[in-house]
């Protein structure tokens, strides 16, 4: 059994198309303490070439990316 | 894990890496060009359909100098690049249904749509006006060697610029939308309706490719440019190839994963596109004018204020997202635009400007080392770009912690 991760913040970016999702995440991962965990939930599809990317390139760790159906799960850590 | 099961979430439900998946692109428009005789393309087609749209009014556009240029006889139906545009979007959809992506996405605000069609009417301007989009003047026109594709995809960077900083301004955004929570929010997920679209996708896939492979035996080219676009389709929408983002993202947050795959895609056909002009096969090659550069400013500016492209536009649609719809109206419509217009524009910015081909400027052989040359430098300067713009992020961060 995987362990489940608890997000401390989530950023519900449905409805948005690309880039805007992953701006958001980049503007609201600096708001978080060190250790703490965002949820990041988009239904643009293309995000998940952007938002795992971005996040990583810009030093953070992307712990879990749930994708099975329309709407997509990011959990980043600071 | 049963076998199939195994397959149907390896292959149809997770997304493909796109690096892969552009190379595979690059490599099937050169065999589509080696049998079909001309590159994979998609604006000229809607530039068509502006053209039935016209004659629903009573204008007759077979008469129509630029139409004369692009050809318009018959319907979709009876056209390469119609029957490979069918096959796109009956691939995308296939692509999107197995995989349980399609979903009615309505955009969040008016502005949305309004950025969707200003956007996309910009950019089917420009895409006609330099004579193709990301791909005919740039992803399967610089392997062609036309000297316009690289005026084109040099503009297109510059307009991406521009529209970049248009698309951050506070207009156009919305106000982050944080909360504290103390679970994952649950993802709605009906097994019921994926194993629906799962059939469906199935249906609208094996329809189509049966339908191209009986008409390819009577008429093997259309038969062939469906079979190619239900491949491009397919393609495009399991790695959500999007050619807005590969320029728009090196300048907003400076990734160039999809520009550099789209380098090395284009490296790949390049080889291929010169054996068959070897071989005795003409290669495609437009004007090399002030058309291409103000194409290619415009193409730019107006992909990323619609959010994408002309091959973007197309699979997202299918996938239903609205937005896009409004792109796909906003391109048509722009393109029925130019061709209007092309009479008054023609003069100034295209005639008496050559059709250069880098094969003739450079020599056979010079002409294959410049396109090569010019296409590592684009590599090395995404590279370069991408250090330098994070190392200026890090170094802001650090200094504001």
């Amino acid at each position: 059994m995987k362990e489940v991760i608890v997000p401390d913040y989530s950023l519900d970016m449905r409805g948005e198309p690309c880039p805007y999702p992953a701006i958001a995440t980049l503007e609201a991962l600096p708001t978080l303490k060190k250790g703490e965990i965002l949820e990041v939930i988009s239904d643009c599809p293309q995000s998940i070439n952007n938002i795992p990317h971005d996040a990583k390139n810009y030093g953070y760790t992307v712990l879990e990316i749930i994708q099975d159906g329309p709407t997509i799960r990011y959990l980043i850590k600071k | 894990m049963s076998w199939w099961s195994e397959f149907k979430q390896h292959y149809l439900v997770k997304f493909w890496s796109p690096i892969p998946a552009v190379i595979a692109l690059g490599i099937l428009s050169t065999y589509y060009f080696g049998l079909l005789g001309t590159f994979w393309a998609v604006t000229g087609e809607f530039t068509r359909w502006g053209g039935h749209l016209a004659q629903l009014f009573g204008a007759n556009p077979a008469e129509w100098t630029y139409l004369k240029i692009l050809g318009f006889k018959g319907t979709p139906w009876d056209r390469i690049d119609g029957v490979m545009i069918i096959g796109m979007f009956a691939g995308a959809l296939a692509a999107a249904l197995w995989a349980d992506n399609v979903k009615l996405r309505l955009p969040s605000t008016r502005i949305r749509i309004f950025q969707a069609v200003i956007g996309g009417m910009i950019a089917g301007f420009g895409a006609r006006l330099a004579m193709g989009c990301n791909l005919a003047a740039f992803f399967t026109g610089i392997p062609q060697f036309s000297l316009h594709a690289w005026f084109f995809a040099v503009a297109t960077a510059i307009g991406c610029f521009a529209g970049a900083k248009v698309s951050m301004l506070p207009l156009f955004r919305i106000p982050l939308k944080m909360k504290k929570v103390c679970e994952a929010t649950p993802l709605e997920k009906n097994k019921q309706s994926a194993k629906t679209k799962f059939i469906i996708g199935s249906i609208v896939f094996f329809a189509v490719a049966i339908t191209a492979i009986t008409r390819s035996f009577d008429a093997p080219k259309l038969g062939m440019a469906m079979l190619f676009g239900l491949g491009f389709g397919i393609c495009i929408e399991r790695a959500q190839v999007c050619f807005t983002s590969a320029f728009r993202d090196m300048w907003i947050t400076g990734r160039g994963l999809l520009a550099k795959a789209i380098i090395l895609g284009m490296a790949v056909s390049t080889i291929g596109i010169f054996a068959f002009v070897q071989m005795g096969m003409e290669p495609k090659i437009m004007w090399a004018g002030p058309n291409a550069i103000i194409g290619g400013l415009m193409f730019g500016f107006g992909i990323v204020i619609a959010g994408g492209c002309e091959t973007g536009w197309m699979y997202r649609a299918m996938e239903g997202q609205i937005h896009f719809w409004w792109v796909g109206i906003g391109n048509v419509l722009g393109s029925l635009l130019l061709a209007l217009c092309w009479d008054s524009l023609a003069p100034t910015l295209v005639n008496g400007y050559e059709k250069i081909n880098m094969l003739k400027l450079f020599g056979t052989y010079g002409g294959l080392y410049v396109n090569y040359a010019l296409m590592a430098l684009s590599f090395a300067l995404v590279v370069w770009w991408e250090r330098r713009f994070l190392a200026k992020k890090s170094q802001y961060q650090n200094n504001h912690q």
